[in-house]
């Protein structure tokens, strides 16, 4: 008998961070509760998981892009962990600090975090609070070249307090922390003794974790291969073999998804032009999940054409969205107004939804006074409503995109020209330094799921302006400032979810980018696989590779 | 000879100079660099991406730079991939077997066949059969290869579904068998190009060889036709194509560069695009570098030999 | 280097126009075939765009990916459901453009540095040889993928950059032809009538070596159109909606198996105008009486 295709929406709007509990509806068993009627005895079997970037870096604090997650998840643990709900739960360690517990104190400042007396490395050491101490001392260690330092940079005074407890201070009390700490993989202080340069450890290139699986070696430019890890602390793993392969190209990744060579897609994942087809094929499951990340015209503010609310309002009524999402996306991204995505606990509903009307954005530019002049194309006070638009080039799809959009603006009188760029040259100075004139950019706005984004909208954070972070679109706006600078102060959720549902409605209501849709991420897997779920709250597929399993 | 070769020994080592710094200096003119690829990242600040410039020695002045990276390629030190973390050379390495598999194969497949097109061109001047390989020549020296291997794909890959659509190999099925499938359709393309060179210069070596003395002497003497043919004018005209194998030997590295997309081959072709897209300087510097010295080495080769087949041109 | 450059010619000296008549005629069949391709193709490109029933930018969501000879769209539609006809045309101007416009600045720069370096020699001239031979060195694709990163590209900054990549040959051509004519005789005749240097390279020298470049040139149009395909094809090059053969080329692997028509018409057009101009190449070498470089 041959299986349709089976396909499932996974829609987790505001369960909300409290009351996720209840909702293991089929999330497979997280952390330390019992499979449900899965293998008993030896892990078996082998996923390839496919990839179209090649993971490159397996010391998980080091500089390191999306791809790499998988292989890390996998090897390794953090404190904490995000459930695809949204909640936080534990995982290296044994309960999850707050005020009300007491791991965290009154004012926020003194963190006090318990860890789990029954971890081992994965070449036999015990797990201690010492490694917890290393690794939060590595990222901030000046020669190394850590990743994200975001919030680690305020910790002080890390004291063990016992081999399974430890303490800091946070030099301001920082809320984001907490989601942070679920990005952060505790490594083995071990590893690095009489290492002078942690940058060319050889722990990097062949990793020791704690997780599910244990490293088993590389074929450069071609795969990745882990093992099972017998004495795995918490569920799993199942499998007896874990593989990334790597895949140069979107358009093969998918052929050999549909071959049959690769067992489960990893990013891109189904590209939207190849949605229809896959679900045609036999035996394979596909899962719509909403991407954490939006895509966007980013305009710079700081161009005169650009200064005016009703320039920017008129530019958004003239782009038909949902012909945009239908004709050149193939109906696969949802619309929406704002940044949050819709998974998260944080996200706001009742923003006003886009309108696609060229009638109200020639009125508004006429109301505005933006005459049309010399062919066709309006200007006022001497500046055309003329622009150049840019993204990454060799991105089809985005392509098509910016030529729609294109021609759909000159019909109000706005002129768009393409420039594109190769990736490097886009997204460094050109995009850091708000040297673009629009942009479009998908952009995952949340770090670590959690809802603060003083790095993109505060006004200090304007790098072009000598500021220091990605509000490369220049937005200045006192009321946002104030109520950032507010929410990373308060850690009770429904507090901060009262601040960052107006930073919502602000930034919907000056458009200092035009949001599009949020992308679906089309996950596609042999059917016999069980176990594998999405979660918006992680970077990668393969967060729980550990609950993978083939059925047969 | 000696002093010959250390003359051009010597010119070689500046003109790979110059390229380094011409090298250099192009690349570090994009706008936008190594880190660029982190701008994205949520978490990234502009403060944590100053760090790592700083920790890469990036914001040091480019001369600087330059003499840095020179003094190490001195010391063959190639430097260190700054997407891989590991050593060029052994990125480099990685990506070498699939690309020289690759051109060998194709390689062997154009002189076997072009080889014989020229021979038979030549000693059959302006048959049928020379005017329409005179002609096919020509055509196929203007077909883009890529595009030709995207119509094979579509034939015989889509369509006919004689020949994978591309990769190197299946996963799981790591046999001979499996890489020579994968192989077929790539060589063969990359052949059309190979065929129609080697088949017009070995058709002008074998004139050339056909009129001379010793030919026509052995003619005179009665050997048989095919003994001339095989012995002394093949034999003759095959000398300077060392010459254009020389020639073509940094092709090695660019001349597949578009046939190995086309065919998601994991060769450096790919590897050289893939480090130019994440300014991966270090990688495309050495690939640069060990480009030049190809082409240097086989401008060299092709100078000894002639210089060897044909003793009026002295090396001086 | 020297000795590199002497020994083709003196290798290949007797032999292309030895031709017999019977070869010299196809020769010259096949260039008036190259000829009549060009002549085609300029004028469809020049004046098809006004006869087709579409705009080359013209979007039509609802006719995405038309096949061939559907309706009034003779060649189909491309993903936003333009006329394939039109924006080929158009296309076509561009490429053929930048290939002409590549090959004049190329010729230009490289019998400039060709001429000063065969007509003065000594220390400058070795200079420029030497900086001929680095450009040599250098494989193409590097330095015309790198400048395309550095520079936007336009046009006008594709054609530099594949002039840029593309003038080492005419140099080395001409260089090799000017020490040859230097010590003949009415060189040393306009010496002695004291003759100034410019005036002696451009206009007694550089005539005399007229055939080799302009053989050379119509093969670098050739190329330079190759070259464009290639870059633009990797998304180097010129960026849409410009329409370029190579551009259009450039994601049509994607519709591979629903919509082969966006790789395949394309690269026809490429095929016909390279090969166009190869022959146009091949007869006039045989015409100007030039020595070849073999292909």
């Amino acid at each position: 008998m041959t299986k349709k295709t089976s396909i499932t929406l996974t829609r987790r709007g505001a369960l909300g961070l409290v009351g996720a509990a209840g909702a293991t509806l089929m999330a497979p068993n997280l952390l330390g509760k019992p499979a449900f009627a899965q293998t008993e005895g030896a892990p078996e079997g082998r996923v390839i998981v496919g990839l179209v970037q090649e993971p490159t870096v397996f010391n998980p604090l080091m500089v390191k892009i999306e791809v790499d997650d998988g292989v890390h998840f996998s090897l390794f643990d953090a404190l904490f962990r995000f459930t695809p709900e949204g909640e936080v739960v534990p995982n290296l360690a044994t309960e999850v600090p707050t005020q009300a517990n007491g791991g965290i104190s009154e004012d926020g400042t003194e963190w006090r975090v318990k860890l789990r007396d029954d971890v081992k490395w994965h070449d036999g050491k015990p797990f201690t609070a010492e490694d917890v101490k290393f690794t939060l001392e590595l990222i901030v260690n000046p020669d190394f070249r850590a990743w994200r330092t975001a919030g680690h940079a305020f910790v002080r005074d890390i004291t063990v307090v016992s081999p399974t407890e430890l303490t800091w201070r946070m030099e301001e009390p920082f809320s984001p922390y907490l989601s942070f700490l679920t990005e952060t993989f505790i490594i083995p202080k071990h590893a690095f003794e009489g290492v002078e340069d942690p940058n060319s450890a050889p722990f990097n290139q062949s990793p020791i974790g704690t997780g599910a699986f244990k490293w088993d070696r590389r074929l450069a430019g071609d795969r990745v291969e882990l093992v099972a890890n017998a004495d795995y602390h918490g569920e799993g793993p199942y499998l007896e073999q874990l593989v990334f392969k790597y895949i140069p190209d979107i358009t093969v990744h998918f052929t050999q998804f549909r071959s049959g060579d690769i067992d489960l897609l990893g990013r891109m994942y189904i590209t939207p032009d190849n949605y229809e087809e896959a679900k045609t094929l036999p035996d394979r499951t596909l899962m719509l999940q909403p991407a954490p990340s939006i895509e966007t015209i980013a305009l710079n503010l700081e161009r005169p054409q650009f200064k005016e609310l009703a320039v920017r309002e008129a530019l958004y009524a003239a782009i038909d969205k949902q012909a945009i999402i239908d004709a050149i996306y193939y109906g696969v991204p949802s619309s929406v107004e704002n940044y949050v995505p819709r998974s998260s606990y944080y996200y706001y509903a009742d923003l006003p939804l886009h309108e696609y009307s060229p009638d109200k954005a020639n009125a508004l530019l006429d109301e505005a006074g933006w005459k049309r002049g010399a062919g066709g194309i309006r200007e006022k006070d001497g500046v055309r409503l003329s622009f150049k638009n840019s993204t990454t080039s060799g991105n089809h799809l985005r392509e098509q995109m910016q030529q729609f959009v294109q021609q759909m603006l000159q019909q109000v009188g706005v002129e768009m020209t393409i420039e594109n760029m190769p990736a490097a040259v886009m997204w460094g100075d050109f995009w850091m330094q708000s040297r673009f004139d629009t942009a479009v950019v998908g952009i995952t706005f949340l770090i670590g799921s959690d809802p603060d984004v003083t790095n993109r909208f505060h006004s200090k954070a304007i790098t072009a302006q000598g500021g220091s972070g990605s509000n490369n679109w220049q937005i200045k706006n006192a009321r946002i400032d104030e109520l950032l600078e507010k929410g990373t102060r308060i850690f009770d959720p429904a507090e901060r979810k009262a601040i960052y549902d107006e930073v919502q409605q602000i930034v919907r209501h000056e458009l200092p980018y035009l949001p599009l849709f949020a992308e679906n991420y089309i996950h596609g897997r042999k059917s016999e696989i069980e176990g594998f779920e999405p979660n918006g709250n992680t970077r990668t597929e393969s967060w729980n590779a550990a609950s993978w399993y083939w059925v047969s | 000879m000696l002093p010959f070769l250390l003359n051009r020994l010597w010119q070689s080592f500046i003109l790979l100079i110059i390229v380094s710094i011409i090298g250099f200096t192009i690349l570090n003119l994009i706008p936008g660099g190594p880190l660029s690829q982190y701008a994205l990242d949520p978490g990234m600040t502009a403060a944590d991406l100053e760090r790592l410039k700083e920790q890469m020695g990036l914001n040091r002045p480019l001369p600087i730079q330059y003499l840095d990276w020179a003094w190490r390629m001195l010391h063959g030190d190639w430097g260190t991939s700054y997407r891989d973390g590991a050593p060029v050379t052994e990125v480099i390495g990685r990506h070498i077997f699939a690309t020289f598999i690759l051109m060998g194969s194709s390689m062997a497949i154009s002189i076997a066949i072009g080889t014989w097109i020229g021979i038979r061109g030549a000693t059959h001047r302006y048959s049928l059969f020379d005017y329409t390989a005179t002609v096919g020549a020509m055509v196929a020296l203007s077909i883009p290869t890529f595009w030709f291997g995207l119509v094979s794909i579509y034939i015989f890959a889509l369509k006919l579904g004689w020949f994978p659509a591309g990769n190197m190999y299946t996963i799981g099925d790591e046999t001979v068998l499996g890489y020579l499938h994968h192989l077929i359709l790539p060589s063969l393309v990359l052949s059309l190009v190979h065929v129609a060179v080697w088949s017009r210069y070995m058709r002008t070596a074998t004139l050339d060889v056909i009129h001379q003395d010793f030919v026509k002497t052995a003619r005179a003497k009665g050997v048989r036709e095919k003994r001339v043919l095989m012995k002394h004018v093949v034999g003759n005209a095959l000398l300077p194509m060392i010459t254009l194998a020389g020639m073509q030997l940094p092709q090695l590295l660019s001349g597949a560069l578009v046939t190995e997309t086309v065919f998601t081959w994991p060769g450096m072709g790919r590897l050289f695009l893939d480090s130019l897209s994440y300014s991966d300087y270090p990688v495309v510097m050495g690939l640069l570098m060990l480009s030049a010295i190809l082409t240097l080495l086989g401008n060299l080769i092709a100078d000894i030999v002639v210089s060897m087949v044909d003793p009026r041109i002295r090396l001086a | 280097m020297t000795a590199l450059s002497a020994t083709p010619h003196s290798r290949r000296r007797e032999r292309w126009w030895r031709s017999r008549t019977a070869r010299r005629f196809m020769q010259h069949k096949l260039a008036l075939v190259g000829a009549v391709i060009i002549v085609a193709l300029a004028l469809a490109c020049i004046f098809g765009p006004w006869l087709l029933p579409h705009d080359s930018l013209q979007i039509d969501i609802r006719a995405r990916f038309s096949p061939p000879f559907s309706g009034d769209h003779y060649l189909g539609t491309d993903p936003l459901g333009r006329d394939l006809a039109a924006r080929l045309l158009e296309a076509g101007r561009i490429s053929l453009l930048v290939g002409l416009f590549a090959m004049l600045l190329s010729t230009f720069v490289g019998a400039l540095v060709g001429v000063v370096a065969g007509y003065r020699g000594g220390w400058i001239g070795s200079v420029l040889m030497r900086l001929v031979d680095a450009f040599l060195a250098f494989p193409s694709i590097f330095l015309v993928l790198a400048l395309a990163a550095v520079l936007k590209p336009s046009p006008a900054v594709i054609t530099v950059i594949i002039a840029l990549t593309s003038w080492m040959e005419v140099s080395r051509i001409v260089e090799a032809e000017v020490r040859s004519l230097r010590e003949r005789e009415f060189v040393l005749a306009g010496k002695m009538l004291g003759l100034s240097g410019s005036h002696m390279m451009f206009r007694e020298v550089l005539p005399n070596a007229m055939g080799p470049i302009i053989v050379a040139a119509t093969l670098t149009v050739a190329r330079a159109i190759l070259t464009e395909a290639y870059v633009s094809f990797l998304g180097y090059g010129i960026q849409p909606p410009l329409p370029s053969w190579g551009n259009m080329l450039n994601g049509a692997q994607q519709y591979l198996e629903t919509a082969p028509w966006l790789a395949i018409v394309p690269g026809i057009a490429i095929t016909l105008a390279v090969t166009g101009f190869n022959f146009i190449g091949d007869g006039l070498r045989d015409a100007l009486d030039v020595r070849s470089e073999g292909g």
